[in-house]
C-alpha cells in the first residue's frame, strides 16, 4: 500500500530537480565562484592572484565603503516605501474604474515597463535641465526667479527610482485588488467608517502580505540599479553597485568587487529574512 | 531580360567571393563614437587601397573595461581584435602581465619618424607597442557662461563659476598633476602619500562650484554646448570639433600647459595576424597619415615636427609648443588603489 504512494511521490520530486538544476547551474555556481574570487589576492598591476586573504573584506570595514552601503540600503529603502505608497493607491482608484479605462491604464502601465532604465534617465535628465524642461518653465512662468538645473540630486534620483518601480509594483498589485473580497468594505462603510479609516484599518492590514513582498522586491530592485544614480544622482547619492562596477571593471580588482558584492548580499539577506520573520511572529501573535 | 539580371548577379557574388577570399582581414578596435567612425571612415580605407587588408573596426570601451576584457579573452587564449589602441596605463598593466604580443621592428620601418620615446619594449628587448596619438585634456569653457578664456589652472579655484564646473571623477585625469603644479611642488609633491593627500584636499575645495563629476564624457559635452555647464576638464581635440561646428565652446592651454596623454597600438598575444598588423601600424605612424589624423580628428601627432607637411596654424590647434602636464602614469599605478579610494572619498563625502 505504501508503495504506489511513494510512486506519486516520486514525479513531483523528479520535476522539482529541473528549477533545482537550474538555480545551481545559472545562480548558485557563478555566486559560488564570486564568493572564492571574494578570498583572492588583488595583483596591482594585473588582475588577481589565486589565495585565501581577507583583505578584502577588511577593506570593507577600514574604508569608507560601509558608508557607502548604508547610503545605498537608505536610498532603496526610501525608494521602495515612496513606490509601494505611491502605486498602492493608484492601483486601488485604477481598479474601481470603467473596464475601457482600466484597459488604458494597463497598457500605459506595461508600456511604461518596456522602457530602459538609460532612456527614463535620459528624459529625466532633460526635464531636469536648466535651459529645457522644468526649470525652463517655472522661470518663464515666473515660479522660480533664477531657475537652476534639478539634476544631478538626492531628488532626481529617487524620482528616477520612482519611474523605474512604479509600473512595475502596480502591476503587482492589480490582480490582488481587483479579485478582493468588496463585501468587508461595503459593510465596514455601511457601520458609518468613513472613507479614509476604512482604508487604514480595512484595506491595508487586508494587504500587508503584499505590501511586504512589494516593498521587498523593490528593496532589491533598487539595491541593484546602475544608470539612475549615475545619471540623476551625485557622486554623494552612488550606490554600492556603482562602487562595485567602478572596482571590478573600472579598475579591475575583482577580488574587492567580489567581496563588496558579498557584503551587500548578506546585508541584504538579513533585512529580507528580518522582515520576514517580523511578519510572520506578528501574524501567529494576532492568531492566538 | 530577368535571366541575365540573375546571371550578373550570380557573377558578381563570385567575384566578391574569390577576392573576399584572398584578401586579409584584420580586426581594429579604438575608443568609440566619433572617434572610431571617423577612423573607419577617414583613415582605414586608405590603408585598405594600399594594401588590399580589409579592416574590421569595433569601438572597445573605457580604457579599464577594455583591458579587463582583454584579459579575460587572453585567458581563454583568444583576441577580441588584432589591433587596439591603448593608453598609456593600460599599455604598462597589459605588459606586465604579458598580454601583448611581441612585434618585428624591422617590419614597422616609420618608427624613425616617430618622437622619442613612442616606441615600447619589453625588458627582453622586443617591441611590445608603437605610439599612435597623443591628445591634450584642456580647461575648456562655454563662451556664453564664461566669456573670458581662462589663463591659468588657478581660475578653476579663483573664478566664481557659479556652481557650473564639471570635472571628471576619475583620479587619473590629469587634475592631480595641474593641482600638483599650479600648487605645490610639481610632480615630487605626488612622490608622497602625504603630498597626495594635500593635492586632494585642495581639489576637494572645489566641491561646491561642481555640478557635475562626469563619469560618462558625452553627458560632461552636452551640458557644456547647452551652457548648463559654464566650464571644465575636457577633450581639446572634441572641444574645438564641437566649435568648429559653430558650439559656443572653447578649449584653451592654461600657462602651466595642457595635460598631455599618449596613445599606443598594441597586438594582443593570442592574435592570429601579426604580420598585418604590423604593415597596419607602418601605415598609421607615416608621417603623411600622422597629418591626416591631426587634420581629421584634431589629435596631436607622433611622427616628428619637420616630417609632417602640417602649416604652424594647423599645428597650432591641435597641439601647442608651451608645457604639457604629463600624467604620472607610474605613480598612478604604484598608489592605484590608494589613490583611487582616496579620491573617491574626497569626491563622493
Amino acid at each position: 500500500m505504501g508503495d504506489p504512494i511513494m510512486k506519486g511521490k516520486a514525479v513531483p520530486h523528479m520535476i522539482g530537480l529541473f528549477p533545482l538544476g537550474m538555480m545551481s547551474l545559472f545562480f548558485l555556481a557563478p555566486l559560488a565562484f564570486m564568493v572564492v574570487v571574494s578570498f583572492y589576492e588583488r595583483d596591482p598591476l594585473g588582475f588577481y592572484k589565486v589565495a585565501f586573504v581577507w583583505d578584502n573584506y577588511s577593506k570593507f570595514f577600514s574604508s569608507f565603503y560601509y558608508v557607502i552601503s548604508l547610503r545605498s540600503l537608505w536610498s532603496a529603502s526610501l525608494g521602495a516605501v515612496i513606490v509601494v505608497l505611491l502605486a498602492f493607491p493608484a492601483m486601488y482608484i485604477i481598479v474601481d474604474m470603467s473596464r475601457r479605462w482600466q484597459l488604458f491604464w494597463v497598457i500605459l502601465l506595461l508600456s511604461l515597463m518596456c522602457l530602459s532604465e538609460v532612456i527614463i534617465g535620459f528624459a529625466w535628465l532633460i526635464l531636469f535641465s536648466e535651459n529645457s524642461g522644468i526649470p525652463k518653465f517655472l522661470g518663464w512662468a515666473g515660479l522660480w526667479e533664477d531657475p537652476r538645473s534639478l539634476s544631478p540630486s538626492f531628488g532626481a534620483m529617487m524620482v528616477g527610482y520612482v519611474t523605474l518601480g512604479f509600473s512595475l509594483v502596480a502591476l503587482m498589485f492589480l490582480p490582488q485588488l481587483a479579485r478582493r473580497d468588496r463585501s468587508i468594505e461595503e459593510a465596514a462603510l455601511t457601520l458609518g467608517t468613513p472613507p479614509m479609516r476604512v482604508f487604514s484599518k480595512v484595506i491595508l492590514p487586508n494587504f500587508k502580505a503584499g505590501l511586504i513582498s512589494a516593498l521587498v522586491t523593490m528593496f532589491v530592485y533598487f539595491l541593484g540599479v546602475f544608470v539612475m544614480p549615475t545619471m540623476l544622482g551625485r557622486p554623494q547619492d552612488w550606490n554600492m553597485t556603482v562602487i562595485i562596477t567602478d572596482k571590478a571593471v573600472g579598475d579591475a580588482n575583482m577580488p574587492l568587487g567580489a567581496a563588496l558584492s558579498v557584503v551587500m548580499l548578506i546585508f541584504t539577506l538579513i533585512i529580507i529574512g528580518s522582515l520576514a520573520y517580523a511578519s510572520r511572529t506578528r501574524e501567529q501573535g494576532e492568531r492566538s | 531580360m530577368n535571366s541575365v539580371k540573375t546571371l550578373a548577379i550570380a557573377a558578381g557574388l563570385a567575384t566578391a567571393m574569390v577576392s573576399n577570399s584572398s584578401a586579409e582581414e584584420i580586426t581594429v578596435s579604438a575608443w568609440g563614437g566619433f572617434f572610431e567612425e571617423t577612423l573607419k571612415s577617414a583613415i582605414y580605407p586608405g590603408f585598405t587601397e594600399e594594401t588590399g587588408i580589409e579592416v574590421r573596426s569595433i569601438a572597445q570601451p573605457a580604457d579599464q573595461a577594455w583591458l579587463t576584457q582583454l584579459t579575460n579573452a587572453a585567458r581563454a587564449k583568444k583576441a577580441p581584435a588584432d589591433l587596439s589602441l591603448v593608453a598609456d596605463e593600460v599599455f604598462i598593466r597589459g605588459q606586465s602581465i604579458g598580454l601583448w604580443a611581441n612585434l618585428d621592428a624591422a617590419d614597422i620601418p616609420n618608427t624613425a619618424t616617430l618622437l622619442d620615446g613612442f616606441t615600447k619594449e619589453s625588458e627582453d628587448g622586443a617591441l611590445n607597442a608603437v605610439g599612435a596619438l597623443t591628445w591634450f585634456t584642456t580647461f575648456v569653457t562655454n563662451t556664453d557662461a564664461a566669456p573670458d578664456a581662462p589663463t591659468s589652472w588657478a581660475d578653476l579655484w579663483t573664478r566664481d563659476w557659479d556652481g557650473k564646473l564639471g570635472l571628471t571623477s576619475n583620479s587619473n585625469s590629469g587634475l592631480i598633476e595641474a593641482t600638483a603644479l599650479t600648487f605645490f611642488d610639481g610632480y615630487d609633491t605626488m612622490e608622497t602619500r602625504e603630498g597626495l593627500e594635500q593635492i586632494i584636499a585642495k581639489i576637494a575645495e572645489l566641491k561646491p562650484q561642481v555640478q557635475l563629476w562626469y563619469r560618462d564624457e558625452g553627458q560632461f559635452q552636452q551640458s557644456l554646448e547647452a551652457g548648463e555647464l559654464a566650464g571644465g576638464l575636457y577633450y581639446h581635440d572634441v572641444t574645438m570639433l564641437s566649435a568648429a561646428d559653430g558650439r559656443p565652446v572653447t578649449s584653451t592651454f592654461p600657462q602651466e600647459g595642457g595635460i598631455l596623454g599618449d596613445a599606443y597600438w598594441i597586438v594582443p598575444r593570442d592574435s592570429k595576424n601579426i604580420d598585418a598588423a604590423e604593415q597596419f601600424i607602418n601605415y598609421m605612424i607615416r608621417p603623411d597619415i600622422q597629418a591626416k589624423l591631426a587634420r581629421n580628428l584634431g589629435v596631436a601627432p607622433v611622427a616628428k615636427r619637420e616630417t609632417m607637411d602640417l602649416t604652424d596654424e594647423e599645428f597650432a590647434a591641435i597641439s601647442t609648443t608651451g608645457n604639457a602636464i604629463r600624467t604620472q602614469t607610474a605613480i598612478h599605478l604604484r598608489e592605484g588603489d590608494w589613490l583611487s579610494d582616496k579620491y573617491l572619498e574626497m569626491i563622493s563625502r
